[in-house]
């Protein structure tokens, strides 16, 4: 044997490969494959629940339902356009408030608070994610509901009445208005996280350049901090939104489960979600309980959208850079 | 030599996959074919629940308090648990269909579309109770009077506010407040649902022929709440609200209640002594357990009646998954409907007559 034949592939010259090896290593392999797959086929195995099971509704309405506003166990006439506007609103709403909010809380958490402040403030605001849905719920009736029609209604109502939104008394706490703010503290804290990462972020020299032009703190914030987390805050906008559109707890809670479109933000309302919540306990075999799995078929296809959509954003924003 | 700790590794986690593998075998064997809790299923489902030392409900928040008293007493007495879900009867019907629970529990009878769904169940009537109409408005006093049509109109959203002329005529001398009125509904498929809405379409025809008579309805407006406990929460926050809600938890909450027109022409005050006229003036007392027996407006002739008063079922099917589980549920129900009766009058449930006692206890025979 010359010093150039090479060595065999064995532990050591002679020796059996042992038993852990030849069987650990592949089945290692497989327990993490099966892992994977199992996952994934969790996911498929919903979607096609929800498809197969929503099949009588959709073949006796079709798409038309997404446009029928009615909702009449009785004379079984089903539409989900009340909730896909209930929907659309509260969500749209929350994000109008929570995203500007959200900005203003990273700006400070990243350039303004003195330092000793930022990761305590930081860590609170990220805490109000960590409230369970049922008690920002029972919350929201306890306390927004009599809050809402004892001193924030009225004031909305005196100046801003002639706006269909904040027209009509109710004296009701259950109301449009009162889910909107419940969404809003619940899609807060994941676009603060996010943004306040972004703005984290953001190199160095531009702001020292900035100052060196002579610019303000806010001048600096605008310029240099602003335009460039501007396609990361979306992302994280839209993945808010996709919270906001599946919460279906809390919101069934203060909502007040109305089955038809009111143009005040003042009056009950219903959405995707709370509806299936309110009603899939008793809804009547057949066609009640197929147009239930309907909406939650809407629900989960519209869920998917905005969540794939803001990882799309995200990441085209993060290789961007 | 001692073993390496690599053999040991390999031989343990070689054994674990073999008795989890061995698991999931013999378990796939025995799991059954449901899909989701609509469809009925082959029927086996309920015996890993219910044995001869317990029995699972669910339905009818209606019954709910009186439920809540009977456990302790039939198990003190008889050594069986009795648990019980308050779902809604929509979904106590929902439940006894799928098999998932021993016995339903619902103040609406079984339309025959769900009788047939049920495959051989029978509804036997075990108590007798009404639905009150409360309210909350501040500077409207206790007992309002009103009647069927006003009703009607306040729940189609015709009425809007308190100080309404056709409320005004009913009780003159009340001061009512302009307050908007904001009706309460139920959000869950609900026995209390059924009575009123009976109720409603009996007295007014528009009511019948716009909304109709089911455990769910479209409600033109106004806010939803989940059981009667959901209900009452609504009502307690929110002023200017009505509501329909059972009678156990208007005596419970000590909410203000309206008196409702029956007939006769008069204002009867909803308890065991008007329910009872009610009760006295069903007619026909239907055998067989397979039909419900109306008690909402009754003729003139009950002139004490309330009009809004309901018997409420317990739902079994007529072959339970064992006999052990069928002699249980016939000791159960027999013993609610005799003995547990005394356990009503404090919730305001009034005594069944005697001719739905008999008839209950014949259908009770029938249970396998």
């Amino acid at each position: 044997m010359s010093a150039t034949t090479p060595i065999p592939s064995r532990r050591f010259a002679g020796a059996r490969v042992p038993l852990s090896d030849r069987i650990g290593e592949p089945a290692f392999r497989a327990l993490c494959a099966l892992a994977a797959a199992v996952a994934v086929g969790t996911l498929v195995w919903i979607a096609e629940t929800v498809f197969d099971h929503s099949g009588t509704a959709f073949s006796t309405f079709g798409l038309g339902f997404l446009g029928h506003t009615t909702w009449d166990p009785v004379k079984n006439h089903f539409g989900a356009a009340a909730f896909l506007y209930g929907t659309f609103v509260s969500s749209l709403l929350a994000l109008l408030i929570a995203t500007p909010a959200a900005i203003l809380i990273a700006i400070y958490l990243t350039e303004l608070a003195p330092r000793i402040v930022r990761r305590p403030v930081a860590m609170l605001v990220e805490l109000l994610a960590a409230i369970p849905s049922v008690i920002l719920g029972l919350w929201g009736i306890i306390v927004l509901g009599p809050f809402l029609t004892g001193h924030l209604e009225p004031f909305l109502r005196s100046f801003l009445s002639w706006i269909p939104l904040f027209s009509g008394a109710s004296s009701s706490g259950y109301s449009m208005l009162n889910a909107v703010l419940i969404l809003t503290i619940m899609i807060l804290p994941i676009i603060t996280a996010l943004t306040r990462e972004i703005f984290a972020t953001t190199a160095g020299d531009l702001k020292e350049g900035a100052y060196a032009l002579g610019a303000t703190r806010w001048e600096m914030i605008r310029m240099t901090v602003l335009p460039i987390a501007r396609p990361g805050i979306v992302g994280a906008a839209v993945l808010g939104l996709g919270r906001a559109f599946g919460e279906a707890i809390a919101v069934t809670q203060v909502i007040g489960n109305a089955t038809q479109i009111q143009a005040s933000l003042f009056q009950p309302a219903g959405t995707l979600a709370a509806q299936i919540a309110s009603s899939y306990q008793s809804a009547n075999p057949g066609l009640g309980q197929s147009s239930l799995i309907y909406l939650a078929a809407i629900l989960l296809v519209l869920s998917l959208i905005v969540n794939i959509g803001a990882r799309l954003i995200v990441r085209r924003f993060q290789r961007g850079r | 030599m001692t073993v390496p700790r690599r053999r040991i590794w390999t031989i343990a986690t070689a054994g674990l996959c073999a008795v989890l593998v061995a698991a999931c075998g013999s378990s796939a064997k025995h799991s059954s074919s449901s899909t989701h809790s609509g469809s009925s299923t082959t029927g086996s489902s309920g015996s890993s629940l219910a044995s001869a030392k317990q029995l699972v409900g669910a339905g009818s928040t209606l019954v709910a308090p009186l439920m809540s008293q009977w456990e302790p007493t039939y198990d003190q007495k008889y050594g069986v648990a009795v648990t019980y879900g308050a779902i809604g009867s929509g979904g106590g019907i929902e439940s006894i269909t799928g098999r998932s629970v021993t016995f339903g529990a619902s103040d609406a009878p079984l339309t025959p579309q769900q009788a047939a769904a049920c495959k051989g169940c029978l509804e036997i009537p075990w108590a007798l109770a009404a639905t009150d109409v409360a309210y909350h408005v501040q500077g409207v006093p206790n007992n309002l009077k009103l009647t069927g049509p006003v009703l009607a109109k306040i729940w189609m959203g015709q009425i809007t506010s308190w100080n309404d002329p056709a409320i005004a005529r009913l009780n003159p001398g009340v001061k009512l407040p302009a307050t908007k009125i904001v009706p309460v509904h139920r959000t869950d498929g609900s026995g209390d649902t059924f009575a009123f809405t009976n109720y409603l379409s009996h007295v007014d025809p528009a009511f019948k022929s716009k909304i109709g008579v089911a455990t769910t309805v479209n409600w033109p407006g106004g806010v939803g709440g989940k059981g009667n406990s959901g209900v009452g929460g609504v009502l307690q926050s929110t002023n200017g609200a009505i509501a329909y809600i059972a009678i156990a938890y208007v005596l419970e909450n000590k909410f203000d209640y309206a008196l409702v027109q029956n007939a006769a022409g008069r204002y009867p005050t909803p308890g065991i002594a008007s329910i009872s006229a009610a009760a006295r003036a069903a007619t026909t007392v239907p055998k067989g357990g397979t039909q419900g027996i109306s008690l909402v407006d009754p003729p003139a002739s009950a002139a004490g009646a309330y009009p809004i008063s309901t018997f409420t079922y317990v739902i079994v099917p007529k072959r339970s998954s064992s006999p052990a589980v069928a002699g249980a549920l016939r000791k159960f129900i027999g013993w609610a409907i005799t003995a547990g009766q005394a356990d009503g009058p404090k919730l305001d449930f009034a005594p069944l007559p005697a001719a739905v006692v008999s008839a209950d206890k014949a259908t009770l025979a029938e249970l396998r």
